[in-house]
């Protein structure tokens, strides 16, 4: 029978390696997934089942920091936010747990981009890690941007350093780390000061929207990355749709990574 | 030999009784890579209007205890744009033995003839139609034409005498005795029950809804025991064929819509938090239908002792 657009994620029974406190409310799992592990491409995502919670039947969305395809795990950095991922963050060490992917469509990094700026706020810092290890990986000169509430929130920033090649700017909300404000202002003083050929956006809708409308403008190629509730991951439900002018898409099949252009922001 | 699953709904052969909830299964082939679709009696389609609709503004769901609330408002791509997107996926599944049964959606009684125009004119893979008149999320139209007799019964009315289809009406979980007879009077050839459940959920920090809108559909177990006694009154009051729906989990889930009256049954939410969960509940199903010691399980249906 044919099928209009192959769902590329499968199921898989993924044992945890290591789940614990990163700083305040960010948490990390590891996860030995060998098959999807080498699947998952930077930008794309994978939803969790967390067993015995029932305020939280669905699976969680999570992106990755990193994989390890030798180690055959995956990193997926979380926040406490509800009863769901509270729930995550007390499954120990040798559990196994179920994980649908790999998700969604991931950046599209252009093999003979130069230099990219990558802006990150809160959990928007988890794919643009990926992005940053993914531009490092192309060789591709990276300024990184993380913003963050406060201090306490802010995480990666040392290895992020040691591993790309570029400036790693960081800013808090109330000051207690970097510069103060949000990281659209950093953002934009480096769109405006540098030369970029790619732009990748992941953060709040206001960050993604102020700094997507300037590359843009400078005829940046720019893409951001969506964050939806969502009930399935694999286009079955409509919960996690965005507005494009191409007309309504699913974050979860044709996203989360979008043209900016082509976005139609609240 | 294994006991026989065959049921008929409405005019509909379905080789087992298990169909999935309009909404909670895209249009099939997103769940292909899972496990095969066709091992299913039936599909119900994502509703489609005459028109493609957007549907509702961010947020569309939220989590709540024992299922999930969610206000996607039929966003949907038109039936030329279901045919266009997957006609010949869906009629690969009637070749399969799988019938497939498309949902029509609508604003209007107008709205749905329009619709289902198109689908008698485009959709030669429909098994049935399915009328949605339950939509909780949908501003005019919706849930109100189909919280009433009267309003029920003129949709069908006008409708009926398009299709020589099986014709199937969603109903809202409300009034479902009275509803039922109206719907059978102006010639449904089968119910299925029960839509979500009208529902809210706030977040008492921001004291804003947790959706776009106030209200939203729940769906998900929480659901089950009420539609499973919705699914036992509509059974008191017609005697066309009932497709219980809600909050099923496992195979017992669904013998209990059977036991109640229910000819066939659809898996909704579950189809989300556990993709490929169909096989197992037809697994579980079949397991029961054996140790009750039936050849058929046509004779289960209604068999409530009570």
């Amino acid at each position: 029978m044919p099928i209009p657009t192959p769902n590329k994620g499968r199921l898989f029974d993924a044992r945890v390696v290591a789940n614990e406190l990163v700083s305040g409310e960010i948490h990390r799992i590891v996860l030995e997934v060998g098959e999807l592990a080498r699947m998952l491409r930077a930008g794309q995502f994978v939803n969790v089942a967390v067993p015995g919670q029932p305020r939280q039947l669905t699976r969680i969305p999570l992106s990755f920091t990193q994989t390890d395809d030798d180690a055959g795990t995956i990193e997926l950095v979380y926040a406490l936010i509800g009863p769901g991922t509270a729930q995550l963050s007390r499954v120990e060490a040798g559990s196994t747990l179920s994980v649908l992917g790999p998700l969604g469509n991931g950046w599209r990094i252009p093999e003979d981009a130069t230099r990219a700026l990558l802006v990150a706020g809160g959990t928007g810092t988890v794919p643009i890690f990926a992005a940053a290890l993914a531009c490092a990986a192309a060789g591709i000169a990276a300024d990184v941007v993380v913003g963050a509430r406060t201090k306490d929130l802010l995480w990666g920033i040392d290895e992020l350093k040691a591993r790309v090649s570029g400036e790693i700017i960081t800013s808090t909300d109330d000051g207690s780390a970097g510069e103060k404000g949000f990281a659209s202002v950093p953002a934009l003083e480096l769109l405006a000061k540098r030369d970029y050929d790619l732009v990748l956006v992941c953060g709040p809708e206001p960050l993604m929207k102020a700094v997507s409308a300037r590359a843009i403008e400078g005829g940046v190629p720019c893409e951001v990355s969506l964050e939806r509730t969502m009930a399935c991951g694999f286009g079955a439900c409509s919960t996690c749709a965005v507005k494009t002018v191409r007309g309504m898409k699913g974050a979860c099949m044709d996203g989360p990574v979008f043209d900016a252009s082509e976005v139609v922001f609240p | 030999m294994s006991a026989s699953l065959a049921v008929n709904l409405g005019g509909i052969p379905m080789k087992n009784p298990l169909n999935t909830a309009s909404g909670t299964f895209g249009f099939g082939w997103q769940f292909e890579g899972f496990y095969d679709v066709s091992c299913l009696g039936a599909i119900t389609t994502k509703g489609c209007a005459a028109e493609p609709w957007d549907g509702n503004d961010q947020p569309r769901m939220a989590d709540v205890y024992g299922g999930m609330i969610n206000s996607v408002g039929l966003q949907n791509p038109g039936v030329r744009g279901l045919v266009a997107q997957c006609g010949d996926y869906l009629q690969g599944l009637r070749d399969h033995d799988c019938a497939v049964i498309c949902q029509v959606a609508g604003h209007s009684v107008d709205e749905y003839v329009a619709a289902v125009e198109l689908f008698e004119e485009l959709a030669p893979f429909a098994s049935g139609l399915e009328i949605n008149i339950s939509c909780p999320n949908i501003a005019c139209g919706g849930i109100a034409m189909g919280s009433t007799p009267a309003g029920a019964a003129e949709v069908i009315r006008a409708v009926r005498p398009r299709t020589t289809r099986p014709l199937l009406v969603k109903m809202a979980p409300a009034r479902v005795g009275e509803i039922a007879r109206a719907l059978e009077a102006e010639g449904a050839d089968a119910l299925t029950l029960i839509n979500s459940i009208p529902g809210m959920a706030i977040d008492v920090h921001t004291r804003r809804s947790k959706l776009s809108k106030p209200t939203g559909g729940l769906s998900g177990p929480l659901c089950h025991p009420i539609a499973v006694r919705m699914v036992w009154e509509a059974a008191q009051a017609v005697s066309i064929p009932l497709c219980g729906v809600g909050g099923v989990q496992t195979g017992e889930d669904v013998a209990e819509f059977i036991l109640a009256g229910a000819t066939a049954v659809s898996i909704g939410s579950q189809n989300l938090f556990e993709p490929d969960c169909a096989p197992r509940i037809l697994a579980e199903l079949e397991a029961w239908v054996e140790e009750q010691g039936v050849r058929d399980i046509n004779d289960l249906r209604g068999a409530l002792v009570c």
